[in-house]
């Protein structure tokens, strides 16, 4: 490509949770180094997509599995992340990654809603302990994808937090 | 500046180490409006930082001109113009005048725009029509202008609008300048898909408080002392950081990202509280609209 790339999260320690090569590449293709464990900077946490169904054909059982995956977990691993770093003294960033409100079933459209505000919500909360908590509802799963996610959990991105986002005209 | 309740705030790193490398816009011409100073002026650095060429328009040529000498001195190729975004004319003219000095314009920060604390019933036409015809008139006029030359030669680029942070919420004590903000971030969607098929891209900041010389209330320490208190993230944003967010948008970095109205504002635009003090109708502030001065 040419483009000469400024290493963006140099010493950041990534957990990334779900499937998301592209984000993964970006990411430590800025400097981050991925761990699974133990004390971490950055946190990604993906969904994958639910299966859609119109909503009188989603079981309960299923109902609950997307919410807990695209919104229970992700609170969980948040306020884990929280806890750790305001422990060490230190910042972090959290990132929400998943699928347009619209784009799925209506499990899909509560998890993703209910997410959002959460993420306005917790970036305000954990703003004076230097955690940003930002969101990209997307569907795609690219460069540009992984780019972003990856500068939301930079310190070029410090002044960024409770913000949600899409990547491109079919994320709205 | 002490900030009492500041636990940890985080910074972004200094102005001399952008996000991307000193070629990323090589070749390419940007113009930005209202770039002589201010946010403008700040998006046209972060332009110059990644090697573009520049284009500075103002309505004032000597203020366009003092830009533009700050520009050259980070080593870019710079011409600053005159030029009034309300008129479709004018802004073709510019665009020939630019592309004549600097070569083909790819990409394009829509900058210019009005502001000041006012009640709405002491609005004038005038004032109105200022506020917001340059920011939604003048965003449609440069963007189409843009788009047009660049369908025309089969070229993509990139555009990039400077939005507000208050464009979700209204903003009492500013009402043109909340009807004109979210009309750049509405049309900033629209426009996206609209010229997606072309390779064009366009994104918006939503920008919190940025203080810089020519804010309302400019840019002194105790000016910004009480305004750190209050925004979430501790700190009111650094110029470079929104400058460098305007210009990112538009590096091959983020190819595919569009339609995207991105908020930077550390929290400003989310701070809630269930209780709050008794609310003041802007008419009644001490401070004036804004409840400051």
């Amino acid at each position: 490509m040419g483009v000469e790339m400024t290493m963006w999260l140099s010493g950041k320690r990534a957990r990334v949770l779900g499937d998301a090569p592209a984000i993964v590449s970006a990411l430590t293709a800025q400097g981050a180094q991925l761990v699974t464990d133990g004390a971490v900077d950055i946190l990604v946490h993906v969904a994958l997509p639910a299966v859609v169904k119109p909503a009188h054909e989603i079981s309960h059982a299923e109902w609950r599995a997307t919410l807990d995956a695209g919104l229970d977990q992700r609170f969980h691993e948040a306020k884990a992340l929280a806890e750790a770093a305001r422990a060490r003294g230190e910042g972090g960033a959290v990132i929400f990654v998943g699928a347009p409100e619209q784009a799925l079933g209506s499990d899909h459209a509560a998890a993703a809603g209910a997410l959002g505000n959460l993420t306005k919500t917790l970036g305000v909360e954990w703003a004076r302990d230097g955690i940003r908590v930002n969101t990209v509802l997307t569907r795609s799963d690219g460069t540009a994808l992984g780019n972003l996610v990856a500068y939301l959990a930079s310190d070029y991105a410090a002044y960024v937090t409770g913000a949600v986002m899409g990547v491109d005209c079919d994320d709205q | 500046m002490t900030n009492p309740l500041r636990q940890i705030v985080a910074e972004p790193p200094p102005f001399a180490t952008p996000p991307y490398g000193p070629n990323v816009f090589a070749g390419q011409t940007v113009l930005v409006t209202g770039g002589g100073s201010g946010m403008g002026l700040a998006m046209a650095k972060a332009f110059a930082q990644g090697g573009a060429k520049v284009a500075v328009m103002g309505r004032s040529i000597e203020r366009a001109q003092e830009g533009a000498a700050q520009i050259a001195a980070l080593g870019a190729k710079v011409h600053a113009m005159s030029c009034d975004v309300r008129a479709a004319d004018a802004v073709a003219a510019a665009f020939d005048e630019a592309e004549k000095v600097l070569g083909p314009i790819s990409l394009l920060a829509n900058n210019a725009g009005a502001n000041f604390p006012v009640l709405a019933e002491n609005i004038s036409v005038n004032a109105w029509n200022a506020v917001t015809r340059i920011a939604i008139d003048g965003t449609f006029l440069c963007s189409t202008e843009l788009a047009r030359r660049l369908i025309a030669r089969g070229q993509g680029g990139a555009i990039v609008n400077n939005s507000a942070q208050y464009i979700w919420t209204g903003f009492p004590g500013d009402a043109h300048s909340a009807a004109a903000k979210t009309a750049q971030a509405t049309m900033t969607k629209k426009m996206a898909a609209d010229w997606a098929a072309h390779g064009i891209r366009v994104n918006a900041v939503a920008a919190g408080f940025f203080p810089h010389a020519s804010s309302t209330n400019g840019d002194a320490a105790e000016v910004i002392a009480p305004l750190q208190a209050m925004i979430p993230a501790g700190r009111t944003g650094r110029i470079h950081e929104f400058g460098w967010l305007s210009a990112m948008l538009c590096t091959p970095l983020m190819n595919g990202v569009t339609g995207q109205v991105i908020v930077q504002d550390g929290g400003e635009s989310l701070r809630r509280s269930l209780m709050n003090p008794d609310f003041i109708a802007p008419r009644d502030r001490e401070g004036g609209p804004w409840g400051w001065k």
